[in-house]
């Protein structure tokens, strides 16, 4: 991939990437894989852009079906010793935004289902439920309804954690 | 007063830390983790093993004295690498700007017609290779006549009431039909055990999507 394309089509839209990534991951290190993974594919693709859509509505597309259908890093099981062990906790702070409230709101998102995760990241991107069914491919009559029912669980997942 | 959804999320990426991109490195040459190039990266692997193999055995077949399992192996792996290739180009046309609901749909669609072509050449693959075995070591020649001769010549001073059909014990017949009957039956399902085996998490998260996105367009 050249640096150009890399600067000039994919870090301006690099946010869109970023928060989807986060929301399919729950370590720094698969999120950077997650990311990379995106950004390739979306030069890999980039020749079947027919500008039918936004470039960025395009990048939203990518990058949650690459999400979607990404092999998830397979834990490694070996036992460490007692003092190399990472506490869940550790690994949680190291992969956290300085805002508790978004990583609370982050870890209640990554709670749902992936194509739950999918519908809410989108709403929260201000994405119209016409763009957002059009993206996941679906009717955007029942997107209100789900992103109802989501909103619900949300607030129930983070009731009384957040003020 | 509780923050709503939208303003915790509107307000937390406010903060100059919440989206810096990780560093890009060596991305051109990086190992891809995605589905799609994991598949294809394991098919192209797979197919090359499969010609490689097909051409070593070929030539050793010849050196050993059982062309016959040689030929018939080489010709039955071809015919296998020529549908699993053509297969393979159709992967290549998914188009990852669809929608989520197509392009999972393209992919779960491929990889059902993968399955099931692959399980029926699978009835097929292993009693044809089974065959190549039996006539390759039967015509293989052992001083001066072919091995298969040879056995039933010795079987018939060992039990000389043995019974002949075409010069073959009937026995030894009904034996060949069990096993490949039963290479036919189970064919398919061993290959779909070893594909399970290394894909069935994928399978099962595939499924899972397409369930929750059709249940969201219905």
């Amino acid at each position: 991939m050249s640096n150009d394309f890399y600067k000039t089509s994919i870090l301006p839209f690099a946010g869109i990437i970023i928060k989807l990534c986060r929301a399919y991951t729950n370590s720094q290190a698969d999120f950077e894989d997650y990311y990379q993974e995106v950004c390739l594919q979306i030069w890999r693709s980039k020749d079947s852009f027919r500008e039918e859509s936004q470039w960025s509505t395009w990048v939203y597309r990518i990058s949650l079906n690459v999400c979607l259908t990404l092999l998830k890093k397979k834990k490694n099981n070996v036992q460490h010793f007692v003092s190399d062990s990472i506490t869940a906790e550790e690994t949680e702070n190291n992969y956290a935004f300085s805002d508790e409230s978004l990583n609370l709101l982050y870890d209640a998102i990554r709670k749902l289902s992936e194509i739950d995760r999918a519908v809410i990241m989108l709403y929260l991107e201000e994405k119209s439920q016409k763009e957002i069914a059009e993206i996941i491919g679906t009717n955007p009559n029942n997107i209100g309804v789900r992103v109802k029912r989501i909103k619900i669980r949300l607030k129930k997942i983070l009731d009384g954690k957040i003020n | 007063m509780e923050k709503s959804i939208e303003n915790i999320w509107k307000e937390g990426f406010l903060k100059s830390d919440a989206l810096v991109a990780p560093k890009i490195n060596n991305l051109y040459t990086q190992k891809s983790i995605h589905i799609i190039d994991k598949f294809k990266r394991m098919f192209k692997i797979n197919l090359i093993a499969i010609v490689a193999f097909s051409f070593t055995f070929l030539i050793v077949s010849f050196i050993i004295g059982i062309p016959i399992t040689g030929i018939i192996f080489f010709v039955t792996l071809s015919v296998l690498v020529f549908i699993n290739k053509k297969l393979l180009n159709d992967l290549e046309k998914i188009d990852l700007g669809i929608s989520s609901y197509q392009y999972l749909k393209a992919f779960n669609k491929w990889i059902n017609e993968q399955i099931s072509i692959n399980m029926r050449f699978s009835k097929f693959l292993y009693p044809i290779i089974f065959m190549s075995l039996v006539l390759g070591f039967w015509f293989k020649d052992a001083e001066g006549m072919p091995l298969g001769e040879r056995l039933v010549g010795e079987i018939l001073i060992g039990f000389p009431d043995t019974y002949l059909l075409f010069g073959i014990p009937l026995i030894g017949i009904v034996l060949l039909a069990v096993i490949i009957g039963l290479l036919v039956l189970v064919g398919g399902r061993i290959y779909k055990w070893d594909l399970n085996l290394v894909y069935g998490r994928l399978f099962k998260k595939l499924e899972e999507l397409m369930t929750d996105i059709e249940s969201l367009r219905s």
